[in-house]
């Protein structure tokens, strides 16, 4: 058996037992059934706060609330909690020493480094395909109306920004030594992404609209077309990252 | 034949000079301790041998192969016991052995096989719980499975006792000298009983050069002081013979404990026979003679200053 | 009352999800007493009410080595 296939099974028996996968599919769970509840219940709630004798046009729900509440709260809170449960994957091995064994059998550097993306990836995919199954059946059951489009290539982009980020996880950790310092590192390349929207000449090539512009792709506002470039973007830096994660790990002296 | 040979080995961390030109080589089947003060090396010589450091200048040669750092083919002939080995707390023992097993490339049936020969080995046989639960005693024995897993030729041990209770060491100096004939073993350690009780061979590294190396018996032989202890049977017996105007010569010291007397002999035409033509001429006959050895102690703070 | 009814299909998976998260953190608070950080009695009442965050922030922050 190579290498990369026996550490990846390493890792997911990890995360099985470490809990990392129970958290993250409950908490995708709890998204995909809150994101058509809330969706359904703000006019109510609204509705229920206003002083007596207001009276204001609420807009009646529909599925694009639903779904504009699954881009909002996977992209913040999901990814998020993604992040931290992943960020002391490769520090936390490092600095306990629980790689020396395993690396001076030979285990080869390459195969640490990415069969820890791909569980990484395995994980962030199980998520996205649990929160948007749930959300796109309760979201059928609640708005039968049909108004949204384009979904799996919405879900797509989301999740390839995803896993960018995850690989400038796996990146930053190669650089610095705590489990924080590479969370720090990935904030604040999100950061940076957000000031480059600022310029209406990089707009069109930053992978954050992945992340940023889904409902537009889902009310049909958006042609397809113009994610390409962002993707195309997004899928070279995942592959630039994890090489250069590897280049990085293995002159690492542990 | 040498299973280890390291020359010229240079590493310095920034300002520090760990190793300055350190030659070392490892007899096969032999018990090598390899000793020295906290801070010496030892470590880092072990760490740059298994390929986990990169060494300024020098090379490590390990079975005929010579280490390349960033490689970890000549890893196949070594088997690695970290001062203080690391496991995966959520697994079991035999679920870790398998894991090591698979990376080393051994085929299942070799790894269920030997993980029991060595479980047994180590007395972790009837223990299933998660690594978690594990002493730090029973995780150095569990360390010491892993690095015996593929049946190395050598085995490199960084100070495999010095964390552990009379107990747990006593178990793996037990374990080590089991394998004494199969295995080379090389140990670091600043505890000489430790060595005295196990080791064939010795080198002393200070300063980041071997100070001293050999087996015990030729270091012992080469730094054997000339000096004598001499019983008497009665302490006025003694207090005569060191009054003696031979034994006030330059060069000799004397020095007295009831019936016992300690005589060392630095002058370069004093040796032991003088002492002992001297008490056939005054027909004493002593109780005891002794040519003194030195300790492991003694020669380790005489070489180390 | 009348939303809970109209709303089960919601509300039971939720409340379910909601359970094993808090269950599993405590059984893992009970048999590993060592944290990072806090006591058991701080942490209990963490992962059993604050519902989701609490348990997530117990495995990411507070666990303590296995």
């Amino acid at each position: 058996m190579n290498h990369f296939h026996v550490f990846f099974k390493k890792e997911l028996r990890e995360s099985v037992r470490t809990h990392r996968l129970l958290i993250i599919l409950t908490i995708f769970f709890m998204f995909g059934v809150m994101n058509p509840l809330t969706a359904k219940l703000t006019p109510d709630l609204l509705a229920k706060f206003l002083p007596e004798g207001m009276i204001i046009e609420l807009p009646v729900p529909s599925s694009l609330d639903s779904w504009a509440q699954f881009f909002k709260n996977v992209t913040q809170m999901g990814l998020i909690v993604v992040l931290l449960v992943f960020s002391g994957i490769l520090a936390n091995e490092i600095t306990q020493g629980t790689l020396i064994n395993l690396l001076t059998k030979g285990l080869s550097r390459e195969a640490v480094i990415t069969a820890k993306y791909a569980a990484m990836l395995a994980l962030w995919s199980m998520g996205v395909l649990v929160s948007s199954l749930v959300t796109w059946g309760y979201t059928v059951y609640l708005f039968p109306d049909g108004k949204s489009h384009n979904l799996v290539f919405a879900v797509f982009c989301l999740w390839l920004f995803g896993a960018f980020l995850l690989a400038q996880l796996v990146f930053s950790t190669t650089l610095v030594k705590s489990s924080y310092g590479s969370l720090i590192i990935t904030g604040a390349v999100v950061v940076f992404l957000n000031i480059l929207q600022v310029f209406p000449g990089v707009q069109p090539w930053n992978p954050l609209v992945l992340a940023t512009h889904n409902m537009e792709l889902i009310g049909q506002n958006l042609e397809p077309s113009f994610f390409a470039r962002p993707i195309g973007l997004a899928f070279l830096g995942c592959c630039l990252l994890v090489v250069l994660a590897v280049v990085v790990f293995r002159k690492k002296q542990i | 034949m040498h299973v280890l040979e390291i020359k010229g080995l240079h590493k310095s961390f920034g300002k520090n000079h760990v190793l300055q030109g350190l030659d070392m080589a490892v007899p096969s089947n032999s018990v090598f301790g390899f000793v020295g003060k906290n801070g010496a090396g030892k470590t880092t010589t072990m760490k740059i041998i298994v390929g986990l450091l990169k060494a300024d200048r020098g090379t490590v040669t390990v079975c005929g192969e010579e280490v390349a750092y960033g490689h970890t083919k000549a890893n196949r002939h070594i088997g690695f016991l970290p001062d203080v080995p690391e496991f995966y707390g959520y697994m079991r023992p035999r679920e870790y052995l398998q894991l090591c097993g698979e990376i080393a490339g051994l085929p299942p049936r070799r790894i269920r096989e030997r993980s029991e020969e060595l479980l047994s080995l180590v007395g972790l046989s009837d223990v299933s719980r998660k690594i978690s639960g594990f002493s730090r005693g029973m995780k150095q024995r569990l360390g010491i499975a892993q690095a015996l897993l593929g049946e190395p030729r050598l085995l490199i041990c960084d100070e495999p006792t010095s964390a552990l209770d009379p107990v747990g060491r006593k178990q793996i100096l037990e374990i080590l000298a089991s394998i004494k004939g199969k295995t080379t073993v090389l140990f670091s350690t600043h505890i000489l009983s430790d060595v005295e009780r196990i080791c064939d061979r010795i080198a002393v590294l200070d300063g980041g050069r071997l100070v001293l190396s050999g087996t015990i018996g030729e270091i012992q032989k080469q730094y054997r002081s000339n000096s004598f202890s001499i019983r008497f049977a009665s302490a006025e017996q003694a207090a005569e013979f060191v009054s003696l105007p031979e034994l006030g010569q330059a060069g000799i010291t004397v020095a007295q404990a009831g019936e016992s007397l300690t005589i060392t002999l630095e002058g370069e035409n004093t040796h032991g026979q003088m002492l002992i033509d001297l008490l056939s001429a005054k027909q004493i006959t002593p109780e005891r003679f002794e040519v003194m050895e030195p300790t492991l102690e003694s020669l380790f703070t005489e070489v180390v200053q | 009352m009348e939303m809970l009814q109209e709303y089960w299909p919601f509300f039971v998976p939720l409340i379910a999800s909601q359970f094993i998260l808090a269950v599993t953190a405590l059984v893992h608070v009970l048999r590993h007493p060592n944290y990072r950080f806090g006591t058991k009695a701080f942490w209990i009442p963490v992962v059993l009410l604050i519902q989701f965050i609490g348990p997530v922030i117990y495995f990411v922050f507070g666990r303590g080595e296995d």
